[in-house]
C-alpha cells in the first residue's frame, strides 16, 4: 500500500492533468461503486471549471478580443502547466498574460499579452482601496533643501505600463461596447496610468517622462531619484510641476520625509 | 454579543456582498470564506463593516489539515491578520487537503481513515490552533470515494481527533447524506456515532444528482451548494438537531447563486425546524432510537 505521500502525489496528478491515465494509477487504491477512480472526475472537474471560470471572470475583455473558445482553451492550458501557488483565487491569474503570448492565440493577435496585462491590472486597482490623498499644503511644509530626499506612498490602487501596442484603445472599444466599420491597431509604444479603487477604475495615458517619474516614485524611489530617472527620459521634464500633478491627481496618500522615517502625514 | 446557539446563519459570497452593506437585511449570523477576503481590500473593508451589524464566521477553504507534505504558513498568517480584524465567532476548516506542495487544487480532496493520515491531521490541527490561538472546527467531508488503507470509520477518526486536539466538529448534515449515499452507509447511524459533544456548527447546503460513471444505473450525489437544501438534508437535520441539541446552522449557496431574499428564506425554514425540535435527549446520548432503527433498515 502507497503512503500518504505517495497517494497524495498520483491525487495530485490525477486533478492537474485531469487524463485518465493518472486516474488509473489510484484505481487499486480506491473504494466506491464498481469503478471508484471514473469518480474522480468529479474532482477534476471542479479543479477544472472553477479555475478556468475564475479565469473566464479577470478576463472578459480577452474573451472578447480572441473569442470565449479560445480562452477556454488556453485558461484549460494554463490551469495544467501552472496550478495555483496559494488559496486565494484573486491572486491567480497574473501569469495569464505571459502564457498568452507562448500559446497559439498570440499568432493573431500579437498585442494579447499587453491586452491581457492591462486587463489584470485594471481588475487589481479595482479592488483596492484608496487613503485620504495628500493636500499640496502639506507637501509645501518640507523645507526645500529635504524634498530630493523625500518618499511619497502612493494610492495602492495604481499601476503603470510602458508597453508596446496602445491596446488602451482596445479597451475603449470594449468598454463602450462599441464595434466601429474599421479599426487598426499597429505598434506603438505607449505609457499608461491604471488607477481605482473600490470598484471603480480608470486608465490614461502619460508622457514618458511623467510616467517615468511616477513609476519610479510608486516603486519607493526618492523625489530626487525618480525626478533624475524622468530626466533621462526627457531632459525638458519639469519635477516641480510633475509633483504637483501628483498631488493634484490625488496619487499620494502619504509623505515620508527620508528612507528611514516614518509616515509623517 | 448575543449568542447565536439557535439562530440560523447564511453563506455570504462575495455577489451578495453590496447588497448586503446596503440593506442590511434581518440575518442572525454571516458566513464567509476568508480566502475571498485576504487579497481583496475592498471586499475586506465591507466586511468590516458588515462585522459591526453581523456575528461573522470564518470557513476556511485554503488550510488543508490533511496535506502531507505540510500547510502553508504564510496562509495561515494572513488569516490570523484578517482574524484580529473581524473577530469571527468561528473559524472553521475541512477534514480534506488542497494543496500539494506549492500547488493549491482548489478543492477538497478525500484522506484515507487511518493512523497515518490522523497525525498529520492532529500536527496540522494543533498548528493552526496555535497560530490562530483559539479552536478550529472541523467539518465532515462530502465524500465520491473511499480508501482501501482506511482502518477505521470517519466518525471515529474525527473524536480521535477531537480526543487529540481539542478541536471542535462542524457537522455538514448535507455532506452526511450525499456521503452516505455514495459511500453506501446509514446517514442516521453517521449521526448517531458522530462526538456530539463537539459539535459547535452545523451546515446544511443543496446538492446535485448525476449518473454515477462507477456503477452504472446508478446515481452519484455532488455535494455542489448549487440548490435549495434538499428533504433528505431536512430529515436527517431535524434528526441531528435532537442527538446535538441546537447549534448554529448555516445555509449554504455558492454556486448558481440566487438572490439574496431566496437565501434568505432558507434560513427562516431552519429556524423553524430549529424551534419545532425537542430537546436532545441525555441519557444514551442517542436520540429515538426507534425512529433512527427504521433507517437504519432502510440503509443499502
Amino acid at each position: 500500500m502507497p503512503t500518504l505521500a505517495e497517494t497524495q502525489l498520483r491525487f495530485r496528478d490525477a486533478v492537474v492533468h485531469g487524463d485518465m491515465q493518472h486516474v488509473s494509477s489510484l484505481a487499486s487504491l480506491l473504494l466506491g461503486g464498481r469503478s471508484p477512480e471514473k469518480r474522480l472526475i468529479v474532482h477534476q472537474r471542479n479543479y477544472r471549471q472553477s479555475l478556468v471560470d475564475a479565469l473566464l471572470t479577470k478576463f472578459p475583455a480577452t474573451g472578447w478580443l480572441l473569442g470565449t473558445q479560445t480562452l477556454t482553451e488556453a485558461a484549460t492550458r494554463f490551469i495544467r502547466e501552472c496550478p495555483p501557488q496559494a488559496p486565494c483565487i484573486a491572486e491567480f491569474g497574473a501569469g495569464f498574460p505571459d502564457f498568452l503570448s507562448l500559446s497559439p492565440p498570440a499568432m493573431r493577435a500579437p498585442c494579447v499579452r499587453e491586452f491581457a496585462e492591462l486587463e489584470w491590472y485594471v481588475g487589481k486597482v479595482a479592488i483596492a482601496v484608496s487613503g485620504i490623498p495628500v493636500a499640496l499644503e502639506e507637501l509645501s511644509t518640507i523645507q526645500a533643501e529635504a524634498l530630493p530626499d523625500t518618499l511619497l506612498e502612493l494610492q495602492p490602487g495604481l499601476h503603470y505600463l510602458n508597453i508596446s501596442w496602445p491596446v488602451d484603445e482596445l479597451m475603449e472599444l470594449y468598454l463602450s461596447e462599441t464595434i466601429p466599420e474599421h479599426f487598426e491597431l499597429l505598434p506603438a509604444r505607449v505609457c499608461i496610468e491604471v488607477r481605482g479603487a473600490r470598484g471603480e477604475f480608470r486608465f490614461s495615458r502619460l508622457d514618458p517622462a511623467q510616467a517615468t517619474f511616477r513609476k519610479a516614485i510608486s516603486e519607493g524611489h526618492s523625489i530626487g531619484d525618480a525626478a533624475e530617472s524622468a530626466l533621462e527620459a526627457d531632459a525638458g521634464f519639469d519635477p516641480g510641476r510633475g509633483l504637483v500633478a501628483l498631488v493634484d491627481a490625488g496619487l499620494i496618500q502619504a509623505i515620508r520625509k527620508g528612507p528611514d522615517e516614518s509616515s509623517c502625514s | 454579543m448575543k449568542s447565536i446557539s439557535n439562530i440560523s446563519g447564511v453563506g455570504l459570497r462575495l455577489p451578495h456582498l453590496t447588497e448586503m452593506v446596503a440593506t442590511l437585511p434581518s440575518a442572525g449570523w454571516l458566513e464567509v470564506h476568508p480566502e475571498n477576503f485576504l487579497a481583496n481590500p475592498h471586499a475586506a473593508e465591507l466586511l468590516a463593516e458588515l462585522s459591526t451589524h453581523y456575528p461573522i464566521s470564518f470557513h476556511t477553504v485554503g488550510i488543508s489539515v490533511g496535506s502531507v507534505r505540510g500547510i502553508d504558513r504564510l496562509h495561515l498568517k494572513r488569516l490570523r491578520s484578517v482574524i484580529d480584524r473581524i473577530h469571527p465567532i468561528f473559524v472553521s476548516g475541512h477534514l480534506a487537503w488542497s494543496t500539494y506542495g506549492n500547488d493549491y487544487l482548489n478543492d477538497l480532496l478525500p484522506i484515507p481513515c487511518n493512523e497515518e493520515a490522523l497525525r498529520v491531521v492532529t500536527a496540522h490541527v494543533d498548528e493552526v490552533q496555535e497560530v490562530l490561538d483559539r479552536s478550529y472546527l472541523i467539518e465532515n467531508p462530502a465524500s465520491y470515494v473511499g480508501f482501501c488503507s482506511s482502518t477505521m470509520p470517519e466518525t471515529e477518526f474525527l473524536s480521535e481527533l477531537v480526543r487529540r486536539t481539542g478541536c471542535k466538529l462542524l457537522c455538514d448534515v448535507s455532506n452526511v447524506v450525499v456521503s452516505a449515499h455514495n459511500m453506501n452507509y446509514s446517514a442516521y447511524r453517521y449521526i448517531d456515532d458522530f462526538p456530539a459533544d463537539a459539535v459547535a456548527e452545523i451546515h446544511l447546503g443543496g446538492y446535485t444528482r448525476e449518473e454515477d460513471e462507477a456503477t452504472p444505473d446508478s446515481e452519484l450525489w455532488i455535494d455542489t451548494h448549487a440548490a435549495a437544501i434538499a428533504a433528505p438534508s431536512w430529515d436527517l437535520y431535524a434528526y441531528a438537531l435532537r442527538r446535538f441539541g441546537s447549534k448554529p446552522t448555516l445555509v449554504e449557496w455558492d454556486n448558481d447563486i440566487p438572490p439574496l431574499s431566496t437565501l434568505l428564506a432558507e434560513t427562516t425554514k431552519v429556524d423553524k425546524a430549529m424551534h419545532a425540535t425537542d430537546p436532545p435527549c441525555v441519557d444514551s446520548g442517542k436520540c429515538n432510537r426507534n425512529r433512527s432503527e427504521g433507517h437504519y433498515a432502510d440503509a443499502r
